[in-house]
This record gives structure tokens, sequence and C-alpha cells, in this order.
């Protein structure tokens, strides 16, 4: 009876500062956050270079570890631009909701006669089609200096950026440069991981 | 956590009339908002691609330019190193040696990607550029002329231009045609394995 109990505090820390630290670096994960988009799966090989990639007006050429390769231009209107231009010399014409659809797609791997089956499908089924790639056969058919042709149409001052897979062979390689070097581009990037200089390296 | 009945219920008994405002806790709970906030860190951790990849930048000869090719004046393989990358990342090398030469088939040799063939580069540059003066421009003499054979990957690829600009090699090019010569010198090395 006569023993006092001291009075039971549940314990109660202060969570203020840790709520702070937790939403700062939330703020800063949400802000840098690129979201990995919907694209083949690319592991790129590193370099030492230091040269960011430009994040607009670029036009990439991907090659998968298949040797697939695919096709991407950024922004949403010269995507539609660029589908005008190869529907004329193809001599097809895409409806505006296939338009639409197309503006939408960061990258695709199709051959052009494909591509309006494909823009019709409902969205869930796109993107699990297995896409076939571009062809750049450099003796066959050949319809990506076509897509390049329509790019710089649509608009002249995109840059082209080349990014291959670690594995891909080297011959798809230059199926892709013969593609570009039949339009006169001999100057790319490639884009490739980071990659530290080794010990003793200087600019 | 549950820090609502503080003191609840007392008051009444004092009897000394005045109702006091009844003093509530200002202290929020704040364990579910961190908790969230450390959910959507982990989520945004995860999504975020945090090394932004870099450009590397190539130029081609032109090809039309073909034609004039045959004015210049030919390389001299003994101010050539010519690598070769075959199949799983092997690099077979000649240093200062043409794979026309009687003896090319006994100085090809294999190196690896990475720092093996970095002090190849390096060994070959350093003999080269001593025993050849540089020339008018001020360009030295060491040349690396990059051969890529059907079995190779983009990978090597990269990785060998990647080698050019940590050893500060300035004159190299990429030719992706073999010659007889040099198919005869590497045999089977460069032949696809299925």
């Amino acid at each position: 009876m006569g023993v006092v109990k001291p009075k039971k505090h549940p314990p109660h820390t202060d969570m203020t500062a840790m709520t702070d630290v937790a939403f700062l670096l939330l703020t800063f994960f949400i802000m840098t956050a690129t979201f990995k988009t919907n694209d083949a799966e690319i592991t790129t090989p590193t370099s030492i270079s230091q040269i960011k990639v430009p994040d607009d007006e670029l036009m990439i050429i991907s090659i998968d570890k298949d040797g697939k390769v695919y096709f991407g231009v950024d922004a949403k209107p010269t995507r539609i631009e660029m589908l005008d231009n190869i529907a004329q010399t193809k001599g097809i014409s895409f409806s505006d909701v296939e338009k639409a659809k197309f503006s939408i797609q960061t990258s695709f791997g199709l051959p052009i006669n494909q591509l309006k089956p494909w823009l019709n499908m409902p969205k869930d089924q796109m993107a699990s089609v297995k896409q076939p790639g571009i062809p750049t056969d450099s003796t066959g058919t050949s319809e990506l200096a076509d897509w390049v042709y329509a790019a710089r149409k649509a608009n002249p001052g995109l840059r082209i950026a080349l990014k291959g897979d670690n594995i891909a062979k080297f011959p798809k390689f230059k199926d892709v440069l013969a593609n570009l070097q039949s339009q006169n581009i001999n100057k790319f990037s490639l884009i490739t991981g980071s990659e530290d200089a080794p010990a003793g390296f200087k600019e | 956590m549950a820090a609502i009945e503080e003191s609840g219920g007392g008051g009444h008994g004092k009897g000394d009339g005045k109702v006091r405002g009844k003093k509530m806790s200002t202290r929020v709970d704040m364990t579910p908002m961190v908790d969230l906030g450390f959910l959507l860190i982990t989520f945004f951790m995860l999504a975020t691609t945090m090394s932004k990849p870099t450009a590397m930048s190539v130029f081609f000869p032109d090809k039309q330019e073909d034609k004039k090719e045959e004015q210049t004046e030919p390389l001299k393989a003994s101010k050539v190193l010519t690598l070769f990358m075959g199949a799983n990342d092997d690099v077979y090398y000649l240093d200062g040696v043409s794979a026309d030469d009687d003896n090319a088939q006994a100085s090809l040799k294999t190196t690896r990607h990475g720092a093996e063939l970095r002090d190849v580069i390096f060994a070959s540059q350093r003999r080269i550029n001593a025993a050849n003066p540089k020339d008018d421009k001020g360009n030295e003499a060491f040349v690396v002329v990059i051969k890529p054979t059907d079995v190779s990957s983009y990978k090597n690829m990269v990785d060998v231009l990647d080698e050019m600009a940590i050893t500060k090699s300035k004159r190299y090019a990429l030719v992706d045609f073999l010659s007889d010569a040099e198919k005869k010198v590497l045999g089977d090395k460069i032949k696809p394995k299925n």
C-alpha cells in the first residue's frame, strides 16, 4: 500500500527531427528521380568520359543484347512529325489516334509494316508484344536510315546517340553505323556508364 | 504512444468552482508520418537511377572520301600497334609488325581488356615514340589500328576506344576490314563458334 509507484510514462521519443530528415531525403529523391522507362533493358559499357548525355533534342538508337535495334526520339511533337514524314515516304497514313499513341512511346523496334497493327492494340497488349527490332541489314532491307532521316527532317537539331548493350555483337554496330553513314552522319555519341579513370590519369 | 488519458478525470473532486479548460497535449504522434516518409524514401531510392549515363563522342571518317585515300602515304608498320578484338574479351595484337611479315604469326600476342591491355598500349607507345621523331605537324608517331572482328562485342569496342582516351593515344583508327594476311594470322581465333 505504502509503496509509491512512480507514474508510468510511456517512453516518448521526439520524432520531429527524424521526420525532418526523412522528408528532406524524400524531397531529394523525388526531385532527382528519373523513372526507368519501358525500353528494352540495356546494360551499357562504361567509359571514363565525363560528358553528360544531354536531356533534350536527342535521338537514341539502342542495340539490345540480341542485336535488336530500337529507335527513340525525345519530344512528343517531334515524334508525331517524324511519323508523318515516314508515312509520306512509305505511302501509308496514320490516324490521329495512332499518332497520339505513337507519341507516347519512348522507343520502338518494329518494321514499318508492323507499326500500324501494333499501334491499334490496346495499351496493355502493346507492352507485351515482343518487338523484333528495326531492320538494319546492310544487304537486305534497312529502315533505320529512313527513320533517322524522318527524325532529322522533323527536328534538324537532334543529336544522335547510340546506346549499345555490352554483349551486342560488333557486326550489328557496323550495320547501324552503315545506316548512319548513308545519311552522312559521321559524328555521334556513344552512351556509356561512368567509370573512374585509373589512378594517375590526368586530363 | 497512447498519450491521451493523461490526468483525465481529475478536476472534479477539487470543488473550487472554476472550470478550467482542459489542457490538451499539443504533441502529435509522428510515428505514422515517419513510417510513411521512409516507405516513400525506400520506393524512390529504388526507382531512381543515380548514375547518369555519360556520352562518348566518336567521329568516323566520311565514307564518300574513300577514293582519295589511295593518294595518302601508307602507314609504316613499325609505327603501328594493331589490336584485334576476338571472342571472350581476348585482344590479339601486333606491335610494330605488319601482318604480311613472315614472323607475324610468331609475334601475335594475346592480352585481356583492362589493365593488361593498357600496359601493352603504354609499352608500345613509349617504344614507338622513342624510336620515331614527331612528324612536322608535331604529332606523335604512335598509331593504333583497332580492328574489331565479327566475334567481338560492342563492349570490346567501347573499351578499346576508352583505352585510347586513357592512354592519350591521339591517333587511332577503327577499321572493320581484315586483310587476307590478317585473316591468315588470326586463323581460327576469329571464327564464330557455331
